[in-house]
């Protein structure tokens, strides 16, 4: 129930791109994403279309999942959309009322951007789709770890974002189960929140928070009890190492970014 | 281990240790505790007794104020040794969701290696035979999240394990398992011990300390009993003094005992049975197979009569909520079929065994209650039985309507649940009190958090107080000395007392109980149940859920067992408990009387009662023994 329908959830698979260093998955997703606002035109849209496509060919997503995977955000694209269609103007009019005026170089930006974020949405997703949260936590860390001589806490973050993925669906778990007793004693959550909003929601979110100083308290106990102190001397059970499919990728990712730039040009 | 030096001395003791949190009020004083290589001590005690900050000094999380604690011989105190004692003496804490420290199974076992710097090409190796050790061979990539609570244990020793420790000490580990995990859990520990483990095992389950080769009693801090578990476990009066349980063995020999009977003082099921054959004249046993199988008939015959009684009495009192041919599904039918297909092609094709060792019931099985059939009258007290996942939360929140039924209907005095009108009413009129209720406590005072329900019903606030004061006064709680504290200032049981009164003062006519007594130490349970046993004989129609049949036989009329979503048995105590194969065959067990009552009448003895308690069994017993 709730692990359904969720932005960034990893689908396994042991495809080239899911052996990928997280780092250069990362940082490719950064350099796709500054790819895809470099491209001017439809030609060169379509040559990232294209390449998008072939990504998801090669990482073996079913096409449902990969569209079921960004559904929950496809609302920013349509709002933008509408946006655009209002605000942008120019070429034959289709439609007048009032100020709302429909013509066709709003469409075609509308329908320009909608693609651009369309590619921009599955781009993201290929990366959690194709990427443990725990590997991309990892990934932040190394690539942060240059930042720690000027004190950046990049292993001390990493780990909490760890821990904050790992107790994720135990929450989910614990509210629903508190939702549940707390509608037994006849709270309504849905059918008036503004009346007695207040005191519903304290007694989903103290509980909520009581539970997690507790968890936390022996968790620190239990985490210091297995020798935890820091990064100082602590291995990897499986240290990220690029590989020569690493170098692929990126030599892939900086064709990509002449292409489309030649195609800007054309 | 490596260190030669340890071997020669004692691997934990306490000389004249004291420990104060708050510096005026001691945990512990002057203790002095030796643990030699190689033991399997079991500490027991109960609530507050100080047993739990024994194991972290003992592991270095805290120190002693005063007096030395020495773990391997170095001064926990020493900063030096730190890590040394923490990777050489694991520890294990209570609640499983509380230790585990990563999302995928491996991750979680390297992470105490990790922290001691093992390179990473051993670490591997190292995970996957913690997880061999623990009998979780092949659950790598699992995700921690979806485990039940004895595997998220194991995964949590198997991290301890990867560490590669001398040392063992579970604090409690077992206490928020089910009866299954518990026994899971034990049988690991034994056989770690004869790996060469030395294990301190803080609990207060008897069966646990039972099976230690050294129990030491904790009071207050003081050592009130050390000794083998023959000799300690049997000081029932001492125990009993102390809120503890007594083994069964333990105390019905001693009330044998009582009785004249001169059977020695036993503390397993076993060493009694052995005993009582000793005694036995054989005369007074029956050998023939025929006659055995006869009294069991005479056996069942007697409870007819009382089952007669019971189902006449049940007969007259009105239905209060019935299942109609209930069926219920987390999941549309259709989608979850077709879900189900892709998971196994998936798991195919990650190559992962295909058999769920210790899982309990396929968690992919369709559906969670099947053709439930089942009427609760007005002033029953009807107990639910089952392991874990075999549909048991799932039909007491189909009671108030959590739940709506993917088939069939609910009825609550005749009206169906299903429509919208009788939602309110019945969430009022079925008070369901959930595991662990006192996790769901919030508001800034107790009486503000008894009084959300009332106030929910929209009742005005002389009546909101009245019911307040009446659901304290009836959980048994100083009304004017608690009405006004934080509830998270209250102890646990008071805890779970006040979060009880939530639901009472909404003046429910049915109380449904989620495992009233889950996590207390005996004393608490034994007040819990006692409060429950009450309010029943008050009028309060209810359902219990329990893991602990002893408490079902102890206050149940009627029980119902259910077995993957379907209904296993359903019956007065007396016919459920007959059958004790057919219960553990679904991985449940009877009370400890009635399955030495049936051991003993299969070997001949004349022990003519359907369900024993230990007070009939007793009787029974001596009446055999002397007379002739």
């Amino acid at each position: 129930m709730y692990e359904k329908a969720f932005f960034g959830r990893y689908w396994p698979g042991d495809s080239i791109v899911h052996r990928l260093d997280p780092r250069t998955k990362l940082l490719l997703s950064v350099a796709f994403m500054i790819i895809v606002f470099a491209a001017q035109d439809w030609l060169a849209l379509g040559l990232c279309a294209a390449f998008t496509l072939l990504l998801y060919l090669i990482s073996a997503i079913p096409p449902a999942q990969a569209i079921r995977s960004i559904l929950p955000l496809l609302f920013i694209v349509i709002i933008t959309a509408l946006l655009n269609v209002l605000f942008v103007q120019g070429g034959q009019v289709y439609f007048q009322w009032g100020v709302l005026c429909i013509s066709e170089a709003g469409l075609i930006h509308a329908a320009f951007i909608s693609v651009r974020l369309v590619l921009l949405l599955l781009g993201v997703s290929l990366l959690t789709l194709t990427t443990t949260n725990l590997d991309i936590t990892e990934a932040f860390e190394r690539l942060l770890a240059p930042l720690t001589k000027m004190r950046f806490p990049a292993h001390e973050l990493a780990m909490m974002m760890g821990i904050a993925l790992r107790f994720l669906p135990q929450f989910a778990f614990e509210l629903r189960t508190v939702y549940r007793a707390q509608v037994s004693r006849g709270a309504r959550f849905t059918i008036n929140p503004f009346r007695g909003g207040a005191t519903s929601l304290s007694s989903l979110m103290v509980p909520l928070f009581a539970s997690a100083f507790r968890h936390a308290e022996t968790l620190s106990a239990a985490m210091e009890a297995r020798c935890y102190h820091g990064s100082v001397g602590r291995t990897r059970l499986h240290p990220l190492a690029f590989a020569g499919r690493d170098g692929g990728a990126a030599a892939a990712m900086a064709l990509m970014l002449i292409a489309v730039i030649l195609a800007n040009l054309w | 281990m490596t260190n030669p030096e340890m071997t020669a001395q004692d691997f934990v003791s306490f000389d004249d240790a004291s420990f104060t949190y708050d510096g005026t009020s001691f945990v512990f004083r002057d203790l002095n505790l030796r643990v030699p290589q190689g033991q399997f001590l079991c500490l027991l005690g109960g609530n507050g007794s100080g047993k739990s900050t024994v194991a972290k000094c003992i592991n270095a999380l805290l120190t002693p104020d005063s007096g030395q604690v020495l773990t391997f011989g170095r001064s926990t105190a020493d900063p030096e040794s730190t890590y040394f004692i923490r990777s050489n003496a694991g520890l294990v804490f209570q609640n499983p969701d509380d230790q585990l420290v990563a999302s995928l199974v491996e991750n979680d076992v390297a992470f105490g290696p990790e922290n001691l710097g093992v390179p990473s090409e051993e670490l591997a190796q190292r995970v996957s035979n913690a997880l061999m050790r623990v009998g979780l061979q092949g659950y790598e990539q699992r995700e921690t999240a979806a485990l039940s609570g004895g595997q998220k244990q194991r995964v949590a020793i198997a991290g301890i394990l990867a560490m590669d420790p001398a040392l063992l000490i579970l604090d409690e580990a077992s206490a928020m398992l089910d009866p299954r995990g518990r026994e899971g859990l034990l049988q690991l520990c034994q056989e770690l011990h004869q790996a060469g483990l030395t294990i301190i095992m803080i609990t207060h389950f008897m069966e646990e300390a039972a099976q230690a080769q050294r129990v030491v009693v904790l009071d207050e801090g003081r050592i009130r009993l050390d000794g083998p578990p023959e000799e300690v476990l049997t000081h029932t009066e001492e125990l009993r003094a102390l809120s503890l349980d007594v083994p069964f063995a333990a105390s019905l020999s001693l009330r044998l005992r009582r009785q004249g009977v001169t059977v020695a003082p036993c503390i397993h099921e076993k060493e009694l049975i052995t005993e009582l054959t000793r005694l036995a004249k054989p005369e007074r046993l029956t050998k023939d197979v025929e006659e055995c199988e006869t009294l069991e008939a005479i056996a069942s015959l007697e409870t007819v009569a009382e089952e007669a009684e019971g189902v006449l009495n049940e007969a007259e009192a009105p239905v209060l909520l019935s299942f109609q041919d209930v069926s219920f599904s987390y999941a549309d039918p259709a989608r979850e079929e077709q879900r189900r297909k892709q998971r196994a092609k998936r798991r195919a094709q990650r190559e992962q065994p295909s058999e769920r060792a210790n899982w309990g019931t396929d968690p992919e099985a369709l559906w969670a209650l099947r053709h439930i059939l089942l009427d609760v009258h007005e002033g029953e007290f009807l107990g639910v039985a089952g392991h874990t996942g075999s549909g048991k939360s799932t039909l007491i929140q189909l009671m108030n309507r959590l739940l709506t039924p993917t088939e069939g209907q609910v009825l609550f005095r005749g009206q169906d649940l299903a429509s919208k009108e009788a939602v309110q009413h019945v969430r009022g009129a079925v008070g369901l009190v959930f595991q662990y209720p006192e996790y769901q406590l919030f508001a800034a005072t107790v009486y503000d958090d008894v009084a959300f329900g009332p106030r929910n019903q929209g009742l005005d606030e002389t009546e909101v107080e009245r019911r307040v004061r009446k659901a304290l006064a009836q959980v048994g709680l100083d009304l004017e000395a608690v009405m006004r504290k934080s509830p998270f200032q209250l102890s646990g049981g008071q805890q779970r007392r006040v979060a009880l009164a939530g639901v009472l003062a909404m003046e429910p006519q049915i109380l449904v109980l989620d495992e009233p007594a889950a996590g207390l130490d005996p004393q608490g349970r034994e007040e819990l149940l006692d409060l429950i046993r009450t309010l029943h004989e008050q009028g309060f129609t209810c359902v219990m859920v329990s893991h602990a049949m002893e408490d079902l036989a102890k206050l149940a009329d009627r029980i119902l067992v259910l077995n993957e979503g379907s209904i296993f048995a359903d019956g007065i105590p007396a016919t459920v408990f007959a059958d004790q194969d057919a219960l553990h065959a679904i991985g449940l067990g009877v009370p400890a009387a009635q399955a030495l009552a049936l051991h003993l009448r299969q070997r001949g003895w004349p022990l003519k009662r359907m369900l024993y308690d230990e007070e009939s069994l007793a009787e029974d017993l001596s009446r055999v023994l002397q007379e002739g």
